[in-house]
Protein backbone atom coordinates (compact mmCIF):
# COMPACT_ATOMS: atom_id res chain seq x y z
CA UNK A 1 0.00 0.00 0.00
CA UNK A 2 2.83 2.34 0.81
CA UNK A 3 4.29 1.64 -2.57
CA UNK A 4 1.04 2.46 -4.30
CA UNK A 5 0.89 5.73 -2.44
CA UNK A 6 4.46 6.53 -3.40
CA UNK A 7 3.62 5.81 -7.00
CA UNK A 8 0.61 8.06 -6.80
CA UNK A 9 2.54 10.95 -5.29
CA UNK A 10 5.20 10.42 -7.95
CA UNK A 11 2.57 10.68 -10.61
CA UNK A 12 1.01 13.86 -9.22
CA UNK A 13 4.48 15.33 -9.00
CA UNK A 14 5.00 14.43 -12.64
CA UNK A 15 1.74 16.09 -13.64
CA UNK A 16 2.64 19.20 -11.64
CA UNK A 17 5.98 19.37 -13.42
CA UNK A 18 4.29 19.13 -16.81
CA UNK A 19 1.82 21.90 -15.95
CA UNK A 20 4.60 24.17 -14.76
CA UNK A 21 6.72 23.39 -17.79
CA UNK A 22 3.84 24.22 -20.11
CA UNK A 23 3.34 27.59 -18.46
CA UNK A 24 7.07 28.19 -18.63
CA UNK A 25 7.10 27.40 -22.35
CA UNK A 26 4.25 29.84 -22.98
CA UNK A 27 6.06 32.56 -21.05
CA UNK A 28 9.52 32.03 -22.47
CA UNK A 29 9.12 30.58 -25.96
CA UNK A 30 8.33 33.94 -27.62
CA UNK A 31 11.68 35.17 -26.32
CA UNK A 32 13.52 32.09 -27.56
CA UNK A 33 11.85 32.64 -30.92
CA UNK A 34 12.99 36.27 -30.84
CA UNK A 35 16.62 35.38 -30.25
CA UNK A 36 16.49 32.58 -32.82
CA UNK A 37 15.08 34.80 -35.57
CA UNK A 38 17.54 37.56 -34.72
CA UNK A 39 20.39 35.29 -35.75
CA UNK A 40 18.99 34.40 -39.17
CA UNK A 41 19.07 36.37 -42.38
CA UNK A 42 15.92 38.17 -43.45
CA UNK A 43 15.22 35.73 -46.29
CA UNK A 44 15.23 32.79 -43.95
CA UNK A 45 12.43 34.21 -41.81
CA UNK A 46 9.67 33.19 -44.19
CA UNK A 47 9.52 29.55 -43.20
CA UNK A 48 6.66 27.55 -41.85
CA UNK A 49 8.79 25.98 -39.13
CA UNK A 50 8.63 27.25 -35.58
CA UNK A 51 12.35 27.84 -35.26
CA UNK A 52 15.03 28.41 -37.84
CA UNK A 53 18.43 26.85 -37.99
CA UNK A 54 20.29 29.64 -39.78
CA UNK A 55 22.81 28.56 -42.44
CA UNK A 56 25.34 30.99 -41.06
CA UNK A 57 24.74 32.80 -37.83
CA UNK A 58 24.22 36.45 -38.71
CA UNK A 59 26.12 38.33 -36.04
CA UNK A 60 26.00 41.25 -38.43
CA UNK A 61 22.40 41.84 -37.38
CA UNK A 62 23.61 42.66 -33.92
CA UNK A 63 26.39 44.91 -35.17
CA UNK A 64 23.82 46.90 -37.16
CA UNK A 65 21.50 47.00 -34.16
CA UNK A 66 24.30 48.10 -31.88
CA UNK A 67 25.55 50.90 -34.12
CA UNK A 68 22.39 52.19 -35.79
CA UNK A 69 20.25 51.73 -32.68
CA UNK A 70 22.52 54.12 -30.74
CA UNK A 71 22.66 51.33 -28.21
CA UNK A 72 25.51 52.69 -26.08
CA UNK A 73 24.21 56.25 -25.90
CA UNK A 74 20.68 55.18 -25.00
CA UNK A 75 21.93 52.63 -22.49
CA UNK A 76 24.07 55.28 -20.84
CA UNK A 77 21.09 57.67 -20.70
CA UNK A 78 18.85 54.99 -19.26
CA UNK A 79 21.35 54.11 -16.55
CA UNK A 80 22.06 57.74 -15.69
CA UNK A 81 18.43 58.88 -15.57
CA UNK A 82 17.21 55.81 -13.68
CA UNK A 83 20.11 55.92 -11.26
CA UNK A 84 19.47 59.57 -10.45
CA UNK A 85 15.74 58.95 -10.15
CA UNK A 86 16.32 56.10 -7.70
CA UNK A 87 18.66 58.18 -5.52
CA UNK A 88 16.27 61.14 -5.46
CA UNK A 89 13.23 58.99 -4.75
CA UNK A 90 14.96 57.24 -1.86
CA UNK A 91 16.22 60.43 -0.22
CA UNK A 92 13.04 62.44 -0.68
CA UNK A 93 10.79 59.60 0.45
CA UNK A 94 12.81 58.95 3.61
CA UNK A 95 12.72 62.64 4.52
CA UNK A 96 9.01 62.99 3.84
CA UNK A 97 8.16 59.72 5.57
CA UNK A 98 10.07 60.75 8.68
CA UNK A 99 8.43 64.16 8.76
CA UNK A 100 4.93 62.80 8.22
CA UNK A 101 5.20 59.78 10.43
CA UNK A 102 7.51 60.70 13.31
CA UNK A 103 7.39 64.44 13.71
CA UNK A 104 4.56 66.33 15.33
CA UNK A 105 2.74 68.96 13.33
CA UNK A 106 -0.84 69.65 12.44
CA UNK A 107 -0.81 69.05 8.71
CA UNK A 108 1.18 65.81 8.74
CA UNK A 109 -1.83 63.66 7.91
CA UNK A 110 -2.99 65.97 5.17
CA UNK A 111 0.41 66.23 3.49
CA UNK A 112 0.88 62.47 3.64
CA UNK A 113 -2.51 61.92 2.04
CA UNK A 114 -1.75 64.52 -0.59
CA UNK A 115 1.51 62.85 -1.55
CA UNK A 116 -0.11 59.41 -1.60
CA UNK A 117 -2.83 60.72 -3.94
CA UNK A 118 -0.30 60.39 -6.71
CA UNK A 119 -0.84 56.62 -6.58
CA UNK A 120 -4.31 57.05 -8.00
CA UNK A 121 -3.58 59.61 -10.71
CA UNK A 122 -3.12 58.02 -14.15
CA UNK A 123 0.29 59.06 -15.45
CA UNK A 124 -0.93 59.38 -19.00
CA UNK A 125 -3.49 62.01 -18.12
CA UNK A 126 -0.61 64.37 -17.30
CA UNK A 127 1.10 63.88 -20.66
CA UNK A 128 -0.75 66.70 -22.39
CA UNK A 129 -0.50 69.44 -19.75
CA UNK A 130 3.06 68.51 -18.79
CA UNK A 131 4.10 68.78 -22.42
CA UNK A 132 2.72 72.31 -22.41
CA UNK A 133 4.42 73.19 -19.12
CA UNK A 134 7.78 71.80 -20.16
CA UNK A 135 7.74 73.58 -23.49
CA UNK A 136 6.80 76.85 -21.78
CA UNK A 137 9.67 76.48 -19.34
CA UNK A 138 12.08 75.28 -22.00
CA UNK A 139 12.52 71.94 -20.30
CA UNK A 140 11.72 69.75 -23.29
CA UNK A 141 14.73 67.86 -24.55
CA UNK A 142 16.49 68.22 -21.20
CA UNK A 143 17.12 65.54 -18.61
CA UNK A 144 14.66 67.31 -16.29
CA UNK A 145 11.73 66.49 -18.54
CA UNK A 146 12.22 62.83 -17.64
CA UNK A 147 13.71 63.07 -14.19
CA UNK A 148 10.96 65.23 -12.68
CA UNK A 149 7.96 63.09 -13.66
CA UNK A 150 9.83 59.83 -13.01
CA UNK A 151 10.66 60.89 -9.47
CA UNK A 152 7.24 62.44 -8.85
CA UNK A 153 5.33 59.36 -9.94
CA UNK A 154 7.57 56.93 -8.06
CA UNK A 155 7.41 58.96 -4.88
CA UNK A 156 3.92 57.98 -3.60
CA UNK A 157 4.68 54.27 -3.57
CA UNK A 158 8.11 54.89 -2.07
CA UNK A 159 6.62 57.05 0.66
CA UNK A 160 4.05 54.39 1.40
CA UNK A 161 6.70 51.68 1.72
CA UNK A 162 9.00 53.83 3.82
CA UNK A 163 6.30 54.77 6.32
CA UNK A 164 5.18 51.17 6.70
CA UNK A 165 8.77 50.09 7.40
CA UNK A 166 9.46 53.00 9.69
CA UNK A 167 6.67 51.84 11.97
CA UNK A 168 8.81 48.88 12.98
CA UNK A 169 11.74 51.00 14.16
CA UNK A 170 11.55 51.59 17.92
CA UNK A 171 11.28 55.22 19.00
CA UNK A 172 13.61 54.59 21.94
CA UNK A 173 16.58 54.59 19.60
CA UNK A 174 15.81 58.12 18.55
CA UNK A 175 15.23 59.22 22.10
CA UNK A 176 18.70 58.04 23.00
CA UNK A 177 20.12 59.90 20.02
CA UNK A 178 18.35 63.08 21.06
CA UNK A 179 19.83 62.75 24.54
CA UNK A 180 23.24 62.59 22.95
CA UNK A 181 22.48 65.84 21.19
CA UNK A 182 21.80 64.58 17.67
CA UNK A 183 19.92 66.91 15.31
CA UNK A 184 17.01 65.72 13.20
CA UNK A 185 19.05 65.43 10.02
CA UNK A 186 21.64 63.27 11.73
CA UNK A 187 18.92 61.09 13.21
CA UNK A 188 17.41 60.58 9.78
CA UNK A 189 20.54 59.90 7.80
CA UNK A 190 22.77 58.23 10.38
CA UNK A 191 20.31 56.28 12.50
CA UNK A 192 17.11 55.70 10.56
CA UNK A 193 18.47 55.29 7.05
CA UNK A 194 20.85 52.40 7.83
CA UNK A 195 17.97 50.57 9.50
CA UNK A 196 15.78 50.95 6.42
CA UNK A 197 18.20 49.02 4.22
CA UNK A 198 15.75 46.38 3.03
CA UNK A 199 13.02 48.89 2.29
CA UNK A 200 15.48 51.09 0.44
CA UNK A 201 16.33 48.08 -1.70
CA UNK A 202 12.63 47.49 -2.34
CA UNK A 203 11.99 51.10 -3.25
CA UNK A 204 15.05 51.18 -5.50
CA UNK A 205 13.98 48.04 -7.34
CA UNK A 206 10.39 49.15 -7.81
CA UNK A 207 11.45 52.60 -9.01
CA UNK A 208 13.98 51.13 -11.38
CA UNK A 209 11.57 48.56 -12.83
CA UNK A 210 8.83 51.15 -13.31
CA UNK A 211 10.99 53.72 -15.03
CA UNK A 212 13.50 51.61 -16.93
CA UNK A 213 10.95 50.61 -19.53
CA UNK A 214 9.03 53.87 -19.66
CA UNK A 215 8.85 55.50 -23.09
CA UNK A 216 5.53 57.32 -23.36
CA UNK A 217 6.73 60.40 -21.46
CA UNK A 218 10.14 60.18 -23.06
CA UNK A 219 8.72 60.19 -26.56
CA UNK A 220 6.40 63.08 -25.72
CA UNK A 221 8.92 65.34 -24.01
CA UNK A 222 12.04 64.58 -26.06
CA UNK A 223 12.87 65.29 -29.67
CA UNK A 224 16.62 64.97 -30.07
CA UNK A 225 18.51 61.78 -29.29
CA UNK A 226 20.52 63.49 -26.55
CA UNK A 227 18.60 62.08 -23.56
CA UNK A 228 16.60 59.32 -25.22
CA UNK A 229 16.47 56.05 -23.32
CA UNK A 230 16.86 52.43 -24.30
CA UNK A 231 13.33 51.71 -25.58
CA UNK A 232 14.05 54.22 -28.37
CA UNK A 233 16.52 51.83 -29.95
CA UNK A 234 13.51 49.69 -30.79
CA UNK A 235 11.07 52.51 -31.53
CA UNK A 236 13.32 54.28 -34.00
CA UNK A 237 14.54 51.15 -35.67
CA UNK A 238 11.24 49.94 -37.03
CA UNK A 239 11.05 52.96 -39.27
CA UNK A 240 14.66 52.84 -40.38
CA UNK A 241 14.83 49.13 -41.21
CA UNK A 242 11.17 48.60 -41.94
CA UNK A 243 11.79 45.72 -44.34
CA UNK A 244 14.87 44.18 -42.75
CA UNK A 245 13.05 42.10 -40.18
CA UNK A 246 16.03 40.11 -38.94
CA UNK A 247 17.82 43.27 -37.83
CA UNK A 248 14.65 44.38 -36.04
CA UNK A 249 14.65 41.10 -34.17
CA UNK A 250 18.27 41.72 -33.24
CA UNK A 251 17.66 45.21 -31.89
CA UNK A 252 14.79 43.92 -29.79
CA UNK A 253 16.87 41.12 -28.31
CA UNK A 254 19.72 43.56 -27.68
CA UNK A 255 17.62 46.14 -25.83
CA UNK A 256 15.92 43.46 -23.75
CA UNK A 257 19.25 41.92 -22.79
CA UNK A 258 20.52 44.32 -20.06
CA UNK A 259 17.36 44.09 -17.97
CA UNK A 260 17.09 40.32 -18.37
CA UNK A 261 20.76 39.80 -17.47
CA UNK A 262 20.51 42.00 -14.40
CA UNK A 263 17.33 40.22 -13.41
CA UNK A 264 18.91 36.78 -13.70
CA UNK A 265 21.94 37.91 -11.69
CA UNK A 266 19.94 39.62 -8.94
CA UNK A 267 16.89 37.43 -9.27
CA UNK A 268 16.58 36.62 -5.57
CA UNK A 269 16.80 40.24 -4.42
CA UNK A 270 14.47 41.50 -7.11
CA UNK A 271 11.89 38.82 -6.40
CA UNK A 272 12.01 39.67 -2.73
CA UNK A 273 11.81 43.39 -3.41
CA UNK A 274 8.87 43.13 -5.77
CA UNK A 275 7.04 40.76 -3.47
CA UNK A 276 7.56 43.04 -0.48
CA UNK A 277 6.59 46.12 -2.44
CA UNK A 278 3.48 44.54 -3.86
CA UNK A 279 2.25 42.97 -0.64
CA UNK A 280 2.73 46.15 1.35
CA UNK A 281 1.52 48.38 -1.47
CA UNK B 1 12.69 66.01 22.37
CA UNK B 2 9.24 67.44 21.79
CA UNK B 3 10.69 70.77 20.81
CA UNK B 4 13.10 69.15 18.39
CA UNK B 5 10.34 67.06 16.85
CA UNK B 6 8.00 69.94 16.20
CA UNK B 7 10.50 72.39 14.74
CA UNK B 8 8.51 73.87 11.85
CA UNK B 9 11.53 74.88 9.83
CA UNK B 10 13.02 71.40 9.92
CA UNK B 11 9.69 69.85 8.98
CA UNK B 12 9.32 72.23 6.08
CA UNK B 13 12.79 71.40 4.79
CA UNK B 14 11.98 67.69 4.97
CA UNK B 15 8.65 67.67 3.15
CA UNK B 16 9.28 70.54 0.75
CA UNK B 17 11.03 68.56 -2.00
CA UNK B 18 8.25 65.99 -2.07
CA UNK B 19 5.47 68.54 -1.98
CA UNK B 20 7.10 70.68 -4.66
CA UNK B 21 7.47 67.68 -6.93
CA UNK B 22 3.86 66.74 -6.36
CA UNK B 23 2.70 70.26 -7.13
CA UNK B 24 4.89 70.65 -10.17
CA UNK B 25 4.48 67.24 -11.79
CA UNK B 26 0.99 66.22 -10.73
CA UNK B 27 -1.16 69.00 -9.30
CA UNK B 28 -0.24 71.83 -11.69
CA UNK B 29 -0.76 69.69 -14.80
CA UNK B 30 -4.16 68.57 -13.52
CA UNK B 31 -5.20 72.19 -12.96
CA UNK B 32 -3.93 73.09 -16.40
CA UNK B 33 -5.94 70.18 -17.85
CA UNK B 34 -9.08 71.44 -16.18
CA UNK B 35 -8.44 74.86 -17.70
CA UNK B 36 -7.74 73.63 -21.24
CA UNK B 37 -10.69 71.23 -20.96
CA UNK B 38 -12.94 74.30 -21.15
CA UNK B 39 -11.33 75.60 -24.36
CA UNK B 40 -11.32 74.72 -28.03
CA UNK B 41 -7.53 74.97 -28.17
CA UNK B 42 -6.05 73.00 -31.06
CA UNK B 43 -2.51 72.94 -29.73
CA UNK B 44 -1.33 76.11 -31.44
CA UNK B 45 -2.69 79.55 -32.23
CA UNK B 46 -5.48 81.24 -30.34
CA UNK B 47 -8.42 79.66 -28.59
CA UNK B 48 -11.71 80.46 -26.90
CA UNK B 49 -13.42 79.39 -23.72
CA UNK B 50 -16.33 77.17 -24.67
CA UNK B 51 -17.68 76.13 -21.29
CA UNK B 52 -18.81 72.54 -20.96
CA UNK B 53 -18.97 71.93 -24.72
CA UNK B 54 -16.11 69.38 -24.61
CA UNK B 55 -17.72 67.45 -21.79
CA UNK B 56 -21.07 67.42 -23.57
CA UNK B 57 -19.37 66.02 -26.66
CA UNK B 58 -17.55 63.46 -24.59
CA UNK B 59 -20.78 61.94 -23.30
CA UNK B 60 -21.99 61.27 -26.83
CA UNK B 61 -18.54 60.21 -28.12
CA UNK B 62 -18.81 56.58 -29.23
CA UNK B 63 -15.06 56.05 -29.20
CA UNK B 64 -14.85 57.04 -25.55
CA UNK B 65 -17.50 54.42 -24.86
CA UNK B 66 -15.48 51.83 -26.75
CA UNK B 67 -12.39 52.78 -24.77
CA UNK B 68 -14.18 52.26 -21.48
CA UNK B 69 -15.66 49.00 -22.70
CA UNK B 70 -12.20 47.78 -23.67
CA UNK B 71 -10.88 48.64 -20.23
CA UNK B 72 -13.72 46.65 -18.73
CA UNK B 73 -12.98 43.72 -21.05
CA UNK B 74 -9.32 43.84 -20.05
CA UNK B 75 -10.18 43.96 -16.37
CA UNK B 76 -12.46 40.94 -16.80
CA UNK B 77 -9.69 39.19 -18.72
CA UNK B 78 -7.22 39.88 -15.92
CA UNK B 79 -9.60 38.75 -13.20
CA UNK B 80 -11.13 35.72 -14.93
CA UNK B 81 -8.14 34.39 -16.88
CA UNK B 82 -4.84 35.81 -15.69
CA UNK B 83 -5.40 35.74 -11.96
CA UNK B 84 -6.93 32.27 -11.59
CA UNK B 85 -4.09 30.88 -13.72
CA UNK B 86 -1.51 32.81 -11.72
CA UNK B 87 -2.99 31.69 -8.41
CA UNK B 88 -3.15 28.04 -9.43
CA UNK B 89 0.38 28.14 -10.85
CA UNK B 90 1.62 29.72 -7.64
CA UNK B 91 -0.05 27.01 -5.56
CA UNK B 92 1.39 24.25 -7.76
CA UNK B 93 4.82 25.86 -7.61
CA UNK B 94 4.62 25.98 -3.84
CA UNK B 95 3.72 22.28 -3.72
CA UNK B 96 6.59 21.32 -6.00
CA UNK B 97 9.33 22.79 -3.84
CA UNK B 98 12.99 22.09 -4.34
CA UNK B 99 15.20 23.42 -7.06
CA UNK B 100 12.49 23.70 -9.66
CA UNK B 101 10.75 26.35 -7.61
CA UNK B 102 13.38 29.00 -8.08
CA UNK B 103 13.87 28.21 -11.73
CA UNK B 104 10.21 28.47 -12.65
CA UNK B 105 9.66 31.59 -10.60
CA UNK B 106 12.53 33.22 -12.43
CA UNK B 107 11.31 32.14 -15.87
CA UNK B 108 7.74 33.30 -15.27
CA UNK B 109 8.86 36.75 -14.26
CA UNK B 110 11.25 37.44 -17.14
CA UNK B 111 8.66 38.98 -19.52
CA UNK B 112 7.99 41.57 -16.82
CA UNK B 113 11.47 43.03 -16.87
CA UNK B 114 11.43 43.45 -20.65
CA UNK B 115 10.44 46.83 -22.02
CA UNK B 116 6.91 47.24 -23.32
CA UNK B 117 8.48 48.53 -26.51
CA UNK B 118 10.14 45.17 -27.10
CA UNK B 119 7.10 43.19 -25.98
CA UNK B 120 4.75 45.11 -28.27
CA UNK B 121 6.93 44.75 -31.37
CA UNK B 122 7.69 41.13 -30.54
CA UNK B 123 3.99 40.33 -30.47
CA UNK B 124 3.44 42.30 -33.64
CA UNK B 125 5.82 39.82 -35.22
CA UNK B 126 4.19 36.86 -33.49
CA UNK B 127 0.87 37.93 -35.04
CA UNK B 128 2.49 38.69 -38.40
CA UNK B 129 0.52 36.97 -41.19
CA UNK B 130 3.65 36.16 -43.25
CA UNK B 131 6.20 34.76 -40.82
CA UNK B 132 4.45 35.07 -37.47
CA UNK B 133 4.89 32.44 -34.81
CA UNK B 134 1.18 32.02 -34.18
CA UNK B 135 0.25 31.21 -37.75
CA UNK B 136 3.21 28.82 -37.97
CA UNK B 137 1.95 27.01 -34.91
CA UNK B 138 -1.49 26.75 -36.49
CA UNK B 139 0.13 25.35 -39.63
CA UNK B 140 1.99 22.78 -37.57
CA UNK B 141 -1.38 21.60 -36.29
CA UNK B 142 -2.79 21.40 -39.82
CA UNK B 143 -4.48 24.80 -39.96
CA UNK B 144 -4.27 27.18 -42.92
CA UNK B 145 -2.23 29.66 -40.97
CA UNK B 146 -3.15 32.80 -42.84
CA UNK B 147 -5.25 34.44 -40.16
CA UNK B 148 -5.09 38.20 -39.92
CA UNK B 149 -5.12 38.63 -36.15
CA UNK B 150 -5.55 42.38 -36.30
CA UNK B 151 -8.89 42.17 -38.05
CA UNK B 152 -11.38 44.67 -36.62
CA UNK B 153 -13.23 41.84 -34.87
CA UNK B 154 -10.29 39.93 -33.45
CA UNK B 155 -7.84 42.77 -32.78
CA UNK B 156 -9.08 43.46 -29.27
CA UNK B 157 -8.59 39.79 -28.33
CA UNK B 158 -5.11 39.86 -29.79
CA UNK B 159 -4.33 42.85 -27.58
CA UNK B 160 -5.86 41.23 -24.50
CA UNK B 161 -3.75 38.10 -24.96
CA UNK B 162 -0.55 40.15 -25.02
CA UNK B 163 -1.48 42.06 -21.88
CA UNK B 164 -2.56 38.95 -20.01
CA UNK B 165 0.65 37.19 -21.04
CA UNK B 166 2.88 40.10 -20.07
CA UNK B 167 1.44 40.64 -16.60
CA UNK B 168 1.19 36.97 -15.68
CA UNK B 169 4.53 36.74 -13.86
CA UNK B 170 3.79 39.73 -11.68
CA UNK B 171 0.48 38.33 -10.48
CA UNK B 172 2.05 34.91 -10.01
CA UNK B 173 4.82 36.31 -7.86
CA UNK B 174 2.45 38.16 -5.56
CA UNK B 175 0.20 35.12 -5.09
CA UNK B 176 3.28 32.99 -4.57
CA UNK B 177 4.54 35.27 -1.79
CA UNK B 178 1.09 35.21 -0.22
CA UNK B 179 0.98 31.42 -0.26
CA UNK B 180 4.47 31.23 1.24
CA UNK B 181 3.23 33.31 4.15
CA UNK B 182 0.57 30.74 5.03
CA UNK B 183 1.49 28.77 8.13
CA UNK B 184 2.57 25.25 7.01
CA UNK B 185 1.09 23.82 10.20
CA UNK B 186 -2.34 24.36 8.65
CA UNK B 187 -1.44 22.15 5.70
CA UNK B 188 -0.05 19.47 7.98
CA UNK B 189 -3.26 19.47 9.96
CA UNK B 190 -5.26 19.17 6.76
CA UNK B 191 -3.16 16.21 5.61
CA UNK B 192 -3.64 14.47 8.94
CA UNK B 193 -7.37 15.00 8.59
CA UNK B 194 -7.15 13.25 5.24
CA UNK B 195 -7.92 16.23 3.00
CA UNK B 196 -6.62 15.88 -0.55
CA UNK B 197 -4.73 18.55 -2.45
CA UNK B 198 -7.75 20.10 -4.12
CA UNK B 199 -9.78 20.38 -0.90
CA UNK B 200 -6.75 21.85 0.84
CA UNK B 201 -6.45 24.46 -1.90
CA UNK B 202 -10.15 25.34 -1.77
CA UNK B 203 -10.58 25.24 1.99
CA UNK B 204 -7.26 26.60 3.25
CA UNK B 205 -5.28 28.38 0.54
CA UNK B 206 -8.13 30.31 -1.06
CA UNK B 207 -9.75 31.71 2.12
CA UNK B 208 -6.41 32.72 3.60
CA UNK B 209 -5.39 34.39 0.35
CA UNK B 210 -8.48 36.58 0.30
CA UNK B 211 -6.71 39.83 1.24
CA UNK B 212 -3.97 39.22 -1.34
CA UNK B 213 -6.57 38.44 -3.99
CA UNK B 214 -8.42 41.64 -3.17
CA UNK B 215 -5.31 43.78 -3.50
CA UNK B 216 -4.45 42.04 -6.75
CA UNK B 217 -7.93 42.49 -8.19
CA UNK B 218 -7.91 46.19 -7.33
CA UNK B 219 -4.56 46.61 -9.02
CA UNK B 220 -5.75 44.66 -12.06
CA UNK B 221 -8.81 46.85 -12.56
CA UNK B 222 -6.77 50.02 -12.22
CA UNK B 223 -4.04 48.86 -14.56
CA UNK B 224 -6.73 47.90 -17.07
CA UNK B 225 -8.06 51.44 -16.88
CA UNK B 226 -4.63 53.00 -17.22
CA UNK B 227 -3.49 50.77 -20.07
CA UNK B 228 -1.75 52.71 -22.82
CA UNK B 229 1.78 51.74 -23.86
CA UNK B 230 1.16 48.29 -25.28
CA UNK B 231 -1.90 49.36 -27.23
CA UNK B 232 -0.17 52.49 -28.48
CA UNK B 233 2.56 50.42 -30.12
CA UNK B 234 0.58 47.32 -31.03
CA UNK B 235 -2.47 48.75 -32.78
CA UNK B 236 -2.66 52.41 -31.77
CA UNK B 237 -6.34 51.87 -31.17
CA UNK B 238 -7.06 50.52 -34.64
CA UNK B 239 -8.42 49.15 -36.85
CA UNK B 240 -11.15 51.74 -36.68
CA UNK B 241 -11.25 52.42 -32.98
CA UNK B 242 -11.84 48.81 -32.03
CA UNK B 243 -8.87 48.56 -29.65
CA UNK B 244 -9.02 52.10 -28.31
CA UNK B 245 -8.18 52.78 -24.65
CA UNK B 246 -8.83 56.03 -22.81
CA UNK B 247 -5.24 57.16 -22.36
CA UNK B 248 -4.40 56.37 -25.96
CA UNK B 249 -7.50 58.17 -27.17
CA UNK B 250 -6.77 61.41 -25.32
CA UNK B 251 -3.22 61.34 -26.66
CA UNK B 252 -4.46 60.87 -30.22
CA UNK B 253 -7.06 63.60 -29.89
CA UNK B 254 -4.48 66.08 -28.64
CA UNK B 255 -1.48 65.33 -30.82
CA UNK B 256 -2.95 63.69 -33.97
CA UNK B 257 -6.41 65.21 -34.32
CA UNK B 258 -5.24 68.59 -32.95
CA UNK B 259 -8.05 68.79 -30.45
CA UNK B 260 -5.84 69.61 -27.49
CA UNK B 261 -8.70 71.09 -25.49
CA UNK B 262 -10.86 68.02 -26.04
CA UNK B 263 -7.94 65.74 -25.13
CA UNK B 264 -7.58 67.55 -21.82
CA UNK B 265 -11.28 67.21 -21.13
CA UNK B 266 -10.91 63.45 -21.63
CA UNK B 267 -7.94 63.57 -19.27
CA UNK B 268 -9.98 65.24 -16.55
CA UNK B 269 -12.79 62.69 -16.82
CA UNK B 270 -10.16 59.94 -16.94
CA UNK B 271 -8.64 61.11 -13.65
CA UNK B 272 -12.05 61.30 -12.02
CA UNK B 273 -12.89 57.77 -13.17
CA UNK B 274 -9.57 56.40 -11.83
CA UNK B 275 -10.05 58.11 -8.47
CA UNK B 276 -13.65 56.92 -8.20
CA UNK B 277 -12.81 53.33 -9.10
CA UNK B 278 -9.86 53.16 -6.67
CA UNK B 279 -11.85 54.61 -3.80
CA UNK B 280 -14.89 52.49 -4.65
CA UNK B 281 -12.97 49.22 -4.81
CA UNK B 282 -11.19 49.97 -1.54
CA UNK B 283 -14.53 50.62 0.11
CA UNK B 284 -16.06 47.42 -1.23
CA UNK B 285 -13.13 45.29 -0.14
CA UNK B 286 -12.06 46.88 3.09
CA UNK B 287 -15.32 47.48 4.84
CA UNK B 288 -16.16 44.03 6.18
CA UNK B 289 -12.60 43.58 7.47
CA UNK B 290 -12.44 46.95 9.10
CA UNK B 291 -15.86 46.57 10.59
CA UNK B 292 -14.69 43.33 12.17
CA UNK B 293 -11.60 45.01 13.53
CA UNK B 294 -13.61 47.84 15.00
CA UNK B 295 -16.04 45.35 16.56
CA UNK B 296 -13.15 43.42 18.08
CA UNK B 297 -11.69 46.61 19.49
CA UNK B 298 -15.02 47.51 21.04
CA UNK B 299 -15.36 44.08 22.62
CA UNK B 300 -11.83 44.27 23.96
CA UNK B 301 -12.49 47.69 25.43
CA UNK B 302 -15.60 46.36 27.11
CA UNK B 303 -13.73 43.38 28.52
CA UNK B 304 -11.10 45.69 29.90
CA UNK B 305 -13.74 47.83 31.49
CA UNK B 306 -15.26 44.78 33.22
CA UNK B 307 -11.98 43.46 34.57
Amino acid sequence: MEQAEKKKSGMTKGILWIVLLMVAVIQIFPLVWLVDFSLASSNELFTSGLLIIPKTIQWGNYVKAFVDGHFLLYLKNSILINGLAVILVVIISIMAAFACYRMRWKLSGFVKMLLLMGLMIPIHATLLPNYKIYSMLGLTDTIWALLLPYVAFSLPQALFLMTSFMESIPVELEEAAVMDGCGIYRIIFQIITPMLKSSIATVAIMTFLNNWNEFMMASTYLNSPKWKTLPFSVLEFTGQYSSNYAVQFAVMALTAAPAVLVYILLNKHITKGVAMGAVKG
Amino acid sequence: MKKLYSNKLVILSLVLPGVLLFVFAILAPICLSVYYGFTDYSGMGSYQMIGFENYRNLFTDKTFGIALRNSLLLAVGFICIQHPLALITAAVLDKLGGRGENFFRCVYFIPNVISVAVIAYLWKFIYNPDFGLLNNILKAFGGRGDTNWFDSKTAIWAVLIVLIWHGFGWGMLIYYTGIKNIDPVLYEAATIDGANQITTFLKITLPLMKPVIQVNVTMAVISALKQMETVYLLTNGGPGNSTQFTANYLYQQAFKAFRYGYGNAIGVVFIIICLAVTVGLNKVFEEPEERKLKKRKRIRAKAKGVS
